[in-house]
């Protein structure tokens, strides 16, 4: 069975190509899926009787319980002859209703042969989330189907109304189906075999099916996507409609039937919704002048009469309802597919307008004529014989209370006669409508139809007459179906007489109410008048939507707010109420020690000072300033705490954070533009105490809570014994965790080629200048001079001494930063320290001698720099692996050299340079993007204001 | 391969792209030796991660202690199923994403426009960022994985803001500041837990939390489940995100959108198993997800501009993944790691789809799109697959994802459970139908009925819209007279990566049988402890 579905899904992959290739004639070769496969069903057709039911099992997620499992029982053998008889047929049906160099057939053809596959699957499998797969499949290629033509804005909302309503339904079965799932199986076989006891998760579930089943089959209130939906192709319509997608709903409503007819809200669902589906579908039916939409409606009491006799759950109601798909399956196929002719042939489909069309396509009215009798139920066609069975099963429940209740079995009789005298009238209406030759309305032109197009519904007609005089024949193949129900008594076999019944008198009594209605139309017109619509889901269904829209938008503006002090507010308030509140409600306060030394209380106080300062200045440089000051601060307190490495390395970054931010700071306003008295204040006050108090609070409780000695402990016995270095500090850095150095300085590769991205947008600047280029005229070039670069500065920007200075520092500060890193494994340095002082004295350079002297310094690209550190830092990592050790390991290498002596190298050295590297790179960008980049930006801009002078 | 150490491998998926890193920048001068060094590298992240995979499914964790040094003294990788799947999944989508935006570059260099990512910058950013999320992934050690979400921050930071247009500044200093109070909170996060237990190695962490007053461990749990609720965009933290993803380039939107929230999830997925096995805090959790979800989804059908509708569906999927991890079951575990291999592949096709869209129609907003199903039917059709894969249409790896997740959640069957399998189904309805909208208005509708078709039209400067008049009204079609085409190395890169959406359900078996076994692995606990810490060396 896997097999047939891979051939309709091969079928559906390689159908754009066919399409391309062949044209329309691509369809009857895609018909082969089908129709292959309507031969294999026919071939297993005497085991399915003899109850040797075919199984296939193949593994998918056994994890989740979705494996494909394929088994044919007798609902599904007549479903699936159906949904490929009909497939196969309307395929070829397709041949000639489009049109040869239509645009769009590489889609379509894919897309129903697509659907086809999906419905087959659906039908086949034995495992309820595999049929959720196929049931959702159908619903998405349908949706595809109805916005065929999408070009118009209804089709387009018709596609989306049948999308929503049936995944909505989709999606409240796909609970009920874990649910059953979970707590019972997914195998359908097993499921039926052994239903679970009606608890009320059973029940739950079991509605949640229903819902599904019901949007599928466009039950009330769901129905009004049915009518929508012909906004398809009418191929696609006759297929839809007879045997694919809303027949879905029914074969779940059977499958289910025999085993849980019994259980609370079954029949309310079924047998309710079913009847008065069929009502209301018929009279919207009598009110409609497009004979296609009338069919559509028709459909839709037709499908509520199904689902209302599956529902009741007995074996003769089972039979029938069996009949009656298969009855409703050609009929309903036949008849779209010659309004589909019709169509085609006059460029109308208003039955005001049709005239005398029956006489003139008589290959197309005499099927249709069929079938109409068919679905009206008239001897001696299939629709008769199944009406019959139905109302017979409905009578036998009238006499025997079971399973309908005395007076609700009788509204059961009543509402079918009822249902069935509409849909009688309507029918009249659609064969007048179509074919009748009508006073006053001059006869519409036709054109003459192709033999070929005419050919899939005149064996689907004829089909619907054979069915109902062989109904006798007929039985014994459903037989095993009905009788799987446990109610009830073996039926009856399927018969065009039993004798003057009461059925039969029932089946007169609708047949001439319908007639009767259908005389009398005017009257039923003034009445259609006064009551609109029973039931209106279409306005239902839009006003959720448009509550839903607006639902969405008015929450999405309360919740994003584009303001960015909202979100961090919403952040920190998490952080208050959650783990703030915990360390308030659940944490203990360990005893504490205001300070080791009393200069740690004056720092502090100190660095509160700043901090606070900081909100309140208005002035930028001031903020930078005092920000930089707590920095300083904490340095201090590392030195008090004996951390001269920390204090260092904190220093150093404090001040090159100091230089970026006034580097920066000259492109911005010198004050901040904020309102110091603005209402929100007094919130955002408190919510930063509340916030610094949790901080606080959180460090209390953690550090009170400790258990265990920490790692750190062992360090400074292990740096020296298994890390040669004295500095502990450094071999961590470089050694224990050399790890997070390197993602640190990976950090710094980014942020340096960050802020060049910022500065330069495209590149790094690579355009070096030589300051001798650049010489301003106004400087004496003739003699010596302390920088080449001050040449090219202003003179009132210019200062000697920081020149002079600068050419003396200069080298000590390059040396100083060497020194820094080759001691640092022993005494206080390291690579970051000295990649920082080789940094600052960069810095200097430039702010002694600007730009040009500083690609006077470092004459080449930062980013290749930073590239030659990131190279050796990762390098060193790596090399360990080539002398058969592990990544980052070290070891240390005793040697003479020459002019130094006894050297002790420990190899962590080399990714302490490429640190060192990536460090010196990072403060070249920094330098060359802050200030070459914004110094050349504000000279572009001063020449441009200047040329702008000139020209006023 | 019995040879080879296999734990030498664990630390190469960060080692090789900072390799790369270093040699894009020093090859910044040839583009075409960047190019192969970026694919060549991410190329190889990607066999190590399929090595890892089947390794740490065969033998167990893979654990590497940096530089030898003895446990629990320095840094240890460790590369279990959990870890090593997500390697596998970022890495196959980095190096999809790369190829991607290597076309868009040479697409725009052939246009002689300025390009959107331009090399020098993108190359060794990118690689670096990719280094990031493999050490998020792989880390043993709670501070390193603090450096691991530095690293890929600060990349992020730089990718964010390409190019330096206005908006993308102004959408940049978002994500920047909301991602520093984030790194922020962790460190303080960090901080209380050294404070608390003398360590930030993850499998000791995971036997000293157990020592510590109930009330001590709750406040660290807190502290860094809200960090990285941050970085994993849950409401109501989550604002920030529709707001800065959209501006970026495509190729960044989509990398963002797959990787980034997927790391801090997670990193809540192996905090909550392996450090705080006793406190689910389910109920916490629970509305986390059910309000992620719902209010995502919300915001997503608000929307009219196709970047916007997926990052507040992003947002809202997060949801699910809260959903599974709150369940605190071991299915619930397992549906949870599904969804992010999924979600993670098919939000960055979106995206990549949607940068194309943006190219082919010159614009994303909704109200200014149209035809594009006429346009390029190819694009037409990855948009549709993922679109409804998006949406958990079946068997799609999203409705498996999703059952997963709904099966997890009814076995738990307590009422705030069925609440949330209930929000789960309606985030599914309403995802389908957001992007349902999108499909008829961007792709069916014809680009005249969209309200502001013109400025489209001149924005394309593609002369006038066709009508062809001769057409039925029903399939007239309306035509941009220049059409622009999409360059066959993005449309392959983007096919790729729907495709790959696709392949997780022809492997849906195995890949769920996996992701169970990560996380029996995650609620057990012992072999992730017992390898990374011998009995013997506990402290």
């Amino acid at each position: 069975m896997a097999q047939l579905l891979l051939l309709h899904l091969l079928a559906a992959v390689v159908a754009p190509w066919l399409a391309k290739v062949l044209r329309r004639k691509a369809f009857p070769v895609l018909a082969v899926a089908p129709a292959v496969s309507f031969g294999w069903l026919v071939s297993v057709s005497s085991d399915v009787r003899a109850g040797n039911l075919p199984t296939q099992r193949i593994s998918w997620v056994p994890g989740l319980g979705i494996d494909l499992d394929f088994r044919l029982t007798t609902l599904s053998w007549v479903l699936a002859l159906l949904v490929t008889g009909v497939g196969a047929l309307v395929l070829l049906y397709c041949t000639w209703y489009f049109a040869e160099r239509d645009p769009t057939l590489w889609r379509f053809t894919s897309v129903f042969t697509a659907f086809a596959g999906a419905m087959l699957g659906l039908v086949l499998t034995d495992n309820l989330l595999v049929l959720y797969v196929f049931w959702e499949l159908t619903t998405v290629f349908s949706y595809l189907l109805i916005g065929h033509n999408p070009a118009s804005s209804t089709n387009r909302r018709a596609a989306m109304q049948a999308l929503i309503v049936t995944t909505f339904g989709g999606l409240a079965m796909l609970i009920g189906i874990i649910a059953v799932g979970v707590h019972h199986t997914y195998s359908i076989s097993e499921l039926l075999a052994d239903p679970p006891p009606l608890d009320a998760v059973t029940v739950t579930a079991l509605v949640l099916l229903l819902v599904g089943a019901l949007s599928k089959s466009a039950l009330v209130p769901f129905h009004f996507w049915l009518p929508g939906a012909m906004a398809a192709p009418t191929p696609v319509s006759a297929y839809l409609h007879a045997a694919a997608m809303v027949k879905a709903g029914i074969y779940l409503v059977a499958l289910l039937a025999p085993a849980f007819a019994g259980a609370p809200a079954w029949h309310a669902l079924t047998v309710g919704l079913g009847l008065l589906t069929m009502l209301v579908g018929g009279w919207r039916a009598l009110r409609q002048h497009d004979i296609k939409l009338l069919l559509a409606y028709g459909t839709v009491s037709q499908l509520g009469f199904i689902v209302a006799i599956a529902g009741l759950g007995t074996k003769t109601s089972a039979l029938s309802a069996l009949a009656l798909v298969i009855a409703h399956g050609l009929f309903k196929s036949t008849l779209f597919l010659t309004v589909g002719v019709v169509d085609k042939c006059t460029g109308t489909r208003d039955l005001r307008e049709l005239s005398g069309v029956g006489r003139r396509l008589l290959p197309v009215s005499v099927p249709a004529t069929l079938a109409a009798l068919s679905m009206a139920g008239i001897i001696p066609l299939a629709g008769f014989v199944s009406k019959e069975s139905a109302l017979e099963a409905l009578w036998q429940d009238v006499q025997t209370s079971t399973p309908l209740p005395g007076p609700w079995s009788w509204l059961a009789v009543t509402g079918v006669v009822a249902g069935s005298a509409l849909t009688v009238a309507y029918t009249a209406r659609f064969l007048w409508g179509a074919f009748a030759t009508k006073p006053g309305v001059d006869p519409t032109p036709v054109k003459a139809a192709h033999p070929g197009f005419v050919l899939s519904p005149l064996l689907l007609g004829v089909g619907c007459l054979l069915l109902g005089l062989l109904s006798p024949l007929e039985s014994p193949w459903l037989m095993p179906y009905a009788v799987s129900s446990p109610l009830g008594d073996t039926p009856p076999s399927l018969a065009l007489w039993h004798g003057l019944t009461v059925p039969l008198g029932l089946s007169l009594v609708s047949v001439a109410v319908g007639l009767l209605l259908f005389v009398r139309r005017d009257v039923v017109g003034r009445a259609q008048a006064r009551v609109p619509a029973l039931v209106d889901g279409e306005r239902g269904f839009s006003r959720t939507m448009r509550w839903v829209d607006r639902g969405a938008v008015e929450t999405t503006a309360v919740t994003q707010r584009g303001s960015l002090p909202i979100y961090l507010a919403a952040i920190l308030i998490v952080f208050v109420a959650l783990p703030g509140a915990a360390a308030l409600t659940r944490g203990t306060l360990p005893s504490i020690r205001l300070w080791d030394n009393v200069g740690q209380a004056v720092v502090g106080v100190f660095m509160v000072a700043a901090a606070v300062l900081v909100l309140v200045t208005r002035r930028r440089l001031t903020a930078v300033m005092l920000v930089g000051a707590t920095g300083y601060g904490v340095s201090l307190l590392f030195v008090l705490h004996g951390a001269p490495d920390l204090a260092i390395t904190q220093m150093l970054v404090e001040t090159v954070s100091l230089v970026v931010f006034v580097l920066a700071l000259r492109r911005l306003p010198t004050k901040f533009t904020r309102h110091p008295h603005s209402p929100s204040r007094t919130w955002r006050i408190a919510l930063g105490v509340a916030v610094g108090a949790s901080v606080g609070l959180i460090a209390l409780v953690a550090s009170g809570g400790r258990t265990a000695d920490p790692v750190s402990a062992e360090f400074p016995t292990e740096a020296y014994a298994f890390g040669h270095g004295k500095n502990i500090v450094n071999v961590t850095l470089v050694d224990i965790r050399a790890w997070d150095t390197l993602g640190e300085v990976s950090v710094l590769v980014a942020a340096a080629t960050g802020i060049a991205s910022l500065i330069f947008v495209r590149t790094r600047n690579t355009r070096l200048s030589r300051a001798t280029a650049k010489a301003l005229p106004s400087s004496n070039p003739a003699r010596g001079t302390w920088l080449h670069g001050g040449r090219t500065m202003r003179k009132e920007k210019r200062s000697v001494i920081f020149e002079v200075v600068t050419r003396l520092v200069f080298h000590v500060m390059l040396a100083a930063s060497l020194f820094l890193l080759f001691a640092g494994h022993n005494q206080p340095g390291g690579g970051f320290a000295g990649g920082l002082v080789a940094g600052l004295a960069l810095v200097v350079r430039y702010l002694a001698g600007g730009r040009y002297e500083l690609d006077e310094a470092a004459p080449f690209d930062a980013g290749l720099l930073v590239g030659l550190g990131l190279l050796v830092a990762v390098g060193s990592a790596l090399a360990p692996l080539a002398f058969g050790g592990t990544i980052l390991e070290t070891t240390a290498v005793d040697f003479t050299l020459p002019p130094c002596g006894e050297v002790h190298l420990v190899t962590s050295l080399f990714f302490d340079i490429g640190v060192y590297l990536i460090v010196v790179g990072m403060m070249l960008d920094i330098v060359r993007s802050l200030g070459t980049g914004i110094d050349r930006q504000i000279a572009d801009e001063e020449s441009e204001q200047e040329r702008e002078v000139a020209r006023t | 391969m019995t040879d080879f150490p296999v734990p030498n491998l664990v630390p190469l998926p960060v080692l090789l792209p900072l390799l790369g890193a270093a040699l894009t920048l020093a090859f910044r001068r040839s583009p075409r030796l960047q190019r192969s060094v970026s694919i060549v590298v991410l190329a190889a992240v990607v066999t190590v991660a399929a090595v890892l995979v089947w390794q740490t499914d065969a033998r167990g964790p893979q654990v590497l202690w940096l530089g030898a040094w003895q446990e629990p003294l320095g840094i240890s990788l460790v590369a279990d199923r959990l870890s090593a799947l997500m390697l596998l999944v970022s890495g196959i989508v980095t190096l999809l994403v790369l190829v991607f935006a290597i076309g868009q570059g040479q697409a725009d260099s052939d246009e002689e426009n300025e390009s959107e990512t331009p090399l020098t910058i993108f190359h060794p950013t990118y690689l670096v960022l990719s280094a990031g999320v493999s050490n998020a992934f792989l880390a043993g050690d709670l501070f390193n994985l603090f450096v691991g979400f530095e690293i890929l921050l600060f990349s992020s930071y730089v990718l964010i803001t390409v190019g330096g247009a206005a908006s993308r500044i102004h959408a940049g200093t978002t994500y920047v500041v909301v991602s520093l109070l984030s790194s922020a909170l962790f460190l303080v996060g960090i901080a209380a837990v050294y404070a608390a237990t003398g360590t930030v190695n993850l499998a000791q962490l995971a036997i000293r939390i157990g020592d510590l007053a109930p009330g001590v461990a709750l406040v660290l749990q807190l502290c860094l489940l809200t960090a990285f609720a941050i970085k994993a965009a849950i409401f109501p933290m989550s604002a920030w995100l529709p707001d800065s993803y959209p501006t970026a380039p495509a190729p960044v939107t989509a990398v963002f959108a797959g990787l980034l929230t997927k790391v801090g999830v997670y990193a809540i997925i192996r905090v909550q198993t392996l450090l705080f096995p006793d406190s689910p805090l389910q109920g916490l959790l629970m509305w986390a997800a059910l309000l992620t979800m719902v209010i995502g989804i919300l915001g997503a059908v608000s929307q009219s501009g196709l970047k916007r509708i997926l990052s507040f569906t992003l947002v809202s999927h997060i949801g699910y993944m809260i959903f599974g991890i709150a369940l605190a079951t071991p299915h619930g575990t397992a549906g949870a790691i599904f969804y992010v291999a999924h979600h993670i592949t098919i939000q960055t096709a979106l995206f990549l789809i949607t940068g194309l869209v943006e190219r082919l129609g010159g614009t994303t907003s909704l109200d200014r799109l149209g035809g594009l199903a006429v346009a390029s039917p190819v694009l037409a059709t990855l948009f549709f697959v993922s679109a409804m894969n998006l949406s958990g249409i079946p068997p799609m790896s999203g409705f498996l994802a999703k059952i997963g997740l709904l099966h997890a959640g009814i076995e738990v069957g307590t009422p705030l459970a069925w609440l949330l399998v209930v929000g789960g189904i309606v985030t599914s309805l309403l995802t389908l139908y957001a992007l349902a909208k999108v499909w008829s208005q961007a792709f069916w509708r014809t680009l005249a009925d969209a309200p502001h078709s013109t400025e489209t039209v001149a924005a394309l400067g593609a002369g006038t819209l066709d009508v062809d008049p001769a057409a039925d009204p029903a399939t007239a079609v309306v035509v941009d007279t220049a059409p622009r085409t999409l360059p066959r190395t993005m449309l392959g890169a983007t096919a790729a990566m729907t495709a790959v959406g696709l392949a997780i359900t022809l492997v849906a078996g195995p890949l769920f049988a996996y992701t169970q076994r990560a996380a029996s692995d995650l609620a057990a606990r012992d072999p992730y402890i017992t390898t990374v810490l011998p009995q013997d060396v506990r402290r």
